[in-house]
């Protein structure tokens, strides 16, 4: 805690060195009104600066997933810049929310305050998203969240919020009719991390598996301190894990991520467990077959509202440049970030420069736009129009996409 | 009815996981017997005997492939890398983080900051050095010794817990004797009951406070490895919760008190596991907190209470 406090009041410094830098943008977005003058500041040399932020986890366990993502925004923007075709100049910058949302408003305190940000990828995590996006909604600046699946956030009312993937009434279903339907299970554990994505995804989960005829036992197992910001205790699996065997159950269905679930599947494998594992797109991570060990992990199966774009050749591209950015290779909702952040840019392209806060947000609720997971169009409630849920399975130590849930 | 059936298969993890609290418990009762003050920064000592066992067993383990008799040369070799990081580290804090404050006469409150901000250090610090994410330890085990090793009552004990159960009661019996039986255990007492006064017949104070830390150390870094060796696995927080857990264990026992860590300790995970049987994972600190509300209702001091100075 103290090194976060101690992070936060370096924070104002910054915050304020930016303004100072940027105040040419800040007077533009604090005006408000909607300019007819678009074409004049294009004209000079003195193209205006726009930032698009990232905010996620950059650091706790969960950092992994961020940097999936913060690679992704980068790169979107890099290429933006590099076609040289824009009426304006655009600079990344981020906040690092640590997926925590005790600590995303102060994150998202950092963007609202710098005047020169124009729109945001994320936050990541839906608590973090949920703490936040009221302070998001206030300031009139969208955020475009690449990963955060909760389904209550589209009911928050709040204009600014937009996001490119499925929410969990899409993904727990499907799972659940995979679940039953495909593997055959009939007697399932569900287990959530007791936060606020995982509780209403075990709860989606469970109601469509009993409605498919499966017997269905669920479970909080609140996460860990050494995972994320929880409140578990890591010894709490290996008596869970005992538990759910002499249940009998056939498959166990984890709703969090990915560090939780590894130590889950450990345990589960120490108490001889060998029933069907399977967990949400907070899992869907190379880091779970390193943290629960290649011969636990083999056979898991994995859903997400995120397409693999490793067959998809308008993907190539995005594969390699994020490759050589990152210096890893792009992970679970890096195509999904990219996608979002280029939405963004497409927006404030048809606005061009004069743009303000409050006509992104009113860009976003018309935008079609064609990225390289799916076509990027809102609902008025900020969801993406139109689902997609796929499967993955872990085989011989890698994750591999089994294709859509309902094929 | 949760305890009738499978009783066995939640005692055997929760037996186990009370033997890791006691280790740890027994850094914070000993430290507090000479100095009256909780180290809150024991829980990194913890976590610092895991990255070292983490660290010396992946690097052995990398080019060998554990077999055999060579599985429990592994263990030790695990469980002494956990002892020596654990030791060196709590005897630096010692050094840096208490021993100029005591020369100083600071007051006690100036302790418990330098000890918090000590932990603080150390949790960033490793954060920063060996990576945010957690690591699993390069497992010692064969395929085959994953399996029981023996049964209880139709439950099957693996080797990891009968690992811990045998190398937590050769630590606690050693432990025991060196308190009770050894010149370095005569002088831990004797400050302990009178820190100025043992100090007049000779014994020199600060060493035998730095001697303290480093046995609690010792035990503290061994727990670090063996948890870090099951499901757990090995990060910069993993000494967070096990920490406070073993710090409610040391009073639940009577702090200060040796073998009342031990006990306490051990009902602490037993109690935590069956309340994971009957209740729920999400129920465990509300089982176990309210036990220790109740426990310290009829005996303020503890289950053995309050003890300073006495051989257990």
């Amino acid at each position: 805690m103290l090194n976060r406090r101690v992070v936060l009041t370096v924070v104002p410094l910054v915050v304020a060195g930016m303004a100072l830098s940027a105040c040419g943008s800040s007077k533009k977005s604090s005006s408000g009104g909607s300019s007819s003058s678009g074409g004049s500041t294009a004209a000079g040399g003195n193209k205006p600066t726009f930032k698009i932020a990232y905010q996620g986890p950059l650091s706790g366990g969960n950092a992994q997933l961020g940097l999936n993502m913060k690679f992704a925004v980068e790169l979107a923007i890099n290429e933006a810049n590099a076609a040289g075709d824009l009426p304006f100049k655009l600079e990344y910058t981020e906040s690092d929310d640590q997926g925590d949302g005790k600590v995303s408003p102060t994150a998202a305190r950092k963007l609202i305050d710098d005047k020169s940000v124009i729109g945001v990828v994320g936050p990541a995590f839906s608590g973090a998203t949920k703490a936040a996006e009221p302070l998001f909604a206030d300031a009139k600046l969208a955020t475009v969240s690449p990963s955060a699946t909760s389904p209550t956030l589209a009911d928050g009312g709040w204009a600014s919020f937009f996001r490119v993937v499925a929410d969990d009434n899409a993904q727990g279903p499907a799972d659940a009719d995979y679940a039953v339907k495909k593997l055959g299970a009939k007697n399932i554990y569900v287990i959530d991390d007791a936060s606020a994505y995982g509780q209403p995804l075990s709860k989606a989960f469970g109601d469509q598996a009993k409605t498919d005829g499966a017997q269905v036992t669920s479970e909080s197992a609140p996460g860990t301190t050494q995972c994320q910001a929880g409140q578990g205790n890591a010894q709490q699996y290996p008596a869970l894990a005992t538990k759910i065997k002499g249940s009998g159950a056939d498959t166990v269905f984890y709703a969090g991520y990915y560090c939780d679930f590894a130590l889950l599947a450990k345990a589960l494998k120490a108490a001889g467990f060998s029933g069907n594992l399977f967990s949400d797109d907070g899992s869907l991570d190379p880091k779970y077959i390193e943290q629960a060990g290649a011969d636990v992990a083999e056979g898991t199966y994995i859903s997400c509202a995120c397409a693999d774009i490793s067959t998809n050749s308008a993907a190539q591209d995005f594969i390699t440049k994020f490759k050589a950015l990152a210096k890893f290779d792009s992970g679970t909702y890096s195509p999904e970030a990219f996608d979002a952040a280029n939405t963004i840019i497409s927006v404030l392209k048809k606005i061009g420069p004069s743009a303000t806060r409050e006509q992104v947000i009113e860009g976003l609720k018309t935008v079609d736009y064609k990225g390289i997971t799916k076509e990027v169009k809102f609902e008025s409630n900020g969801n993406i129009a139109g689902t997609s849920v796929y499967i993955y399975q872990v085989k011989g130590g890698k994750i591999t996409s089994l294709g859509l849930a309902n094929t | 009815m949760c305890l009738t059936h499978n009783f066995w298969g939640f005692f055997v993890p929760g037996l186990a996981n009370g033997f890791l609290y006691a280790l740890i418990a027994l850094g914070y009762t000993l430290v507090y017997g000479v100095l009256q003050l909780i180290n809150f920064a024991h829980s990194e000592v913890f976590m610092s005997g895991g990255f070292a066992g983490l660290f010396t067993l992946n690097w052995l383990i990398g080019k060998h492939h554990p077999a055999g008799m060579s599985s429990v040369g592994y263990v030790v070799i695990g469980c002494v890398a956990g002892a020596v990081g654990g030791g060196v580290v709590a005897y630096l804090l010692e050094r840096v983080a208490y021993r100029p404050l005591r020369r100083r006469h600071a007051p006690k409150l100036a302790f418990l900051i330098s000890a918090i901000g000590a932990s603080y250090f150390l949790l960033n610090l490793a954060g920063k050095e060996f990576g945010r994410d957690s690591r699993p330890i390069a497992q010692p085990f064969t395929q085959t010794q994953t399996d029981p090793l023996f049964k209880i009552f139709g439950t099957g004990v693996s080797l990891y817990y009968a690992v811990i159960a045998v190398v937590a009661i050769i630590m606690l019996v050693m432990l025991d004797r060196l308190v009770n039986k050894t010149r370095l255990g005569q002088g831990i007492r004797a400050v302990a009951q009178d820190a100025d006064t043992a100090g007049l017949m000779g014994v020199d104070i600060n060493r035998v406070i730095a001697q303290t830390f480093i046995v609690g150390g010792l035990l503290g870094g061994a727990a670090g490895f063996l948890y870090g060796l099951g499901p757990a696995n090995v990060s910069y927080t993993m000494g967070f919760t096990p920490g406070l857990k073993a710090f409610t264990a040391a009073v639940l026992g009577g702090i200060g008190n040796i073998r009342g860590a031990m006990l306490g300790g051990l009902l602490l995970g037993i109690i935590e596991n069956l309340s994971v049987a009957c209740i729920s994972p999400s129920w465990v600190d509300v089982v176990s907190f309210f036990i220790l509300v109740l426990v310290l209702l009829v005996r303020p001091t503890g289950i053995l209470g309050e003890r300073l100075g006495r051989s257990a």
